[in-house]
């Protein structure tokens, strides 16, 4: 495994490559998946592919970098999730990865919910 | 890598990619499975939110098909407009790569070889390739005679041996 391309990447900033690493056949799958997406011509496939490798880039270096795995080198799930609750363009991913809390929590606000159901 | 169920809303891009591309983009880091799941799932998230958003610029455009432009007006209303330089001059580089791969087909064509000449070279071809074909199925026939001649022929003595242990005493006149 070649480790050159570590070294003139600025870690900070995504890679700028000009190929697509994607396989554009799943995401064309995915994009006709969702609801009333018809025809999509061959050119806007690319696009759509080489931007979401784009976000996927983004999504990692800002949840690194605001994240507290920064010092220990490390990228934890609850650094995505802060990063897609305080970051505008990634609000829409806060239906997918809520942050994760303890059971007893959960079950605590089970009760209390459950509490208010029967005062009603 | 195919998926084996068939609901449409288990399509993900495949682990291997994003795994990869967590790598090149944080070289040296150490990501948590659970993130790298989430991340995968992430793409998927997205795939959807710009596919909806070109489609409905596609609708109100009153054409059929999603174009790049479409994609484009898209990711800029929905606050990526940031990538648009880096995909247009992707696309670019790839819309260039394909043409210069269907030249260099076409100076292929273009050897001076007439239609007629490589015609015949490749009914040549043919007739080679379907004779070896030929004597390969022969000889593998031949092969397999022998070896059932040979499984006869052990199978017959083997029971022969058996009949002359176990019946000593008696007149053996079973034909064999």
């Amino acid at each position: 495994m070649s480790t050159h391309t570590a070294a003139d990447k600025d870690s900070a900033a995504p890679a700028n490559n000009k190929t697509i690493s994607l396989p554009i056949s799943r995401v064309r799958l995915i994009m006709k998946s969702s609801p009333d997406v018809s025809s999509i011509n061959q050119d806007a496939l690319f696009l759509t592919t080489k931007a979401t490798e784009l976000f996927v880039q983004y999504l990692a270096v800002s949840s690194f970098n605001n994240g507290s795995g920064k010092e220990s080198n490390s990228l934890s799930y609850s650094d995505l999730a802060s990063a897609a609750e305080e970051t505008d363009t990634f609000h829409f991913l806060t239906d997918i990865l809520p942050k994760k809390i303890l059971a007893g929590d959960y079950l605590k606000t089970l009760e209390q919910m459950q509490d208010e159901e029967a005062d009603n | 890598m195919a998926s084996s169920s068939g609901n449409d809303d288990d399509l993900t891009i495949p682990r291997a990619a994003i795994n990869k591309m967590i790598k090149e983009t944080l070289p040296n880091v150490r990501v948590a499975n659970d993130a790298r799941e989430l991340v995968v799932n992430c793409c998927t998230e997205f795939i959807h939110l710009v596919s909806s958003e070109a489609n409905e610029i596609c609708n109100k455009s009153e054409k059929k098909t999603i174009s790049p432009e479409h994609v484009i007006n898209a990711l800029e209303s929905l606050g990526f407009g940031s990538y648009i330089t880096e995909v247009k001059d992707v696309l670019q580089e790839c819309k260039s790569v394909a043409l210069k791969r269907r030249k260099a087909s076409s100076r292929l064509e273009n050897l001076g070889i007439p239609e007629e000449e490589l015609l015949r070279q490749q009914q040549e071809l043919f007739a080679k390739a379907r004779q070896q074909q030929a004597e390969l199925a022969q000889q593998e026939w031949l092969q397999m005679q022998q070896a059932a001649e040979q499984a006869h022929m052990a199978a017959t003595s083997a029971s022969a041996a058996q009949q002359a242990g176990s019946s000593q005493d008696e007149d053996d006149d079973d034909d064999i």
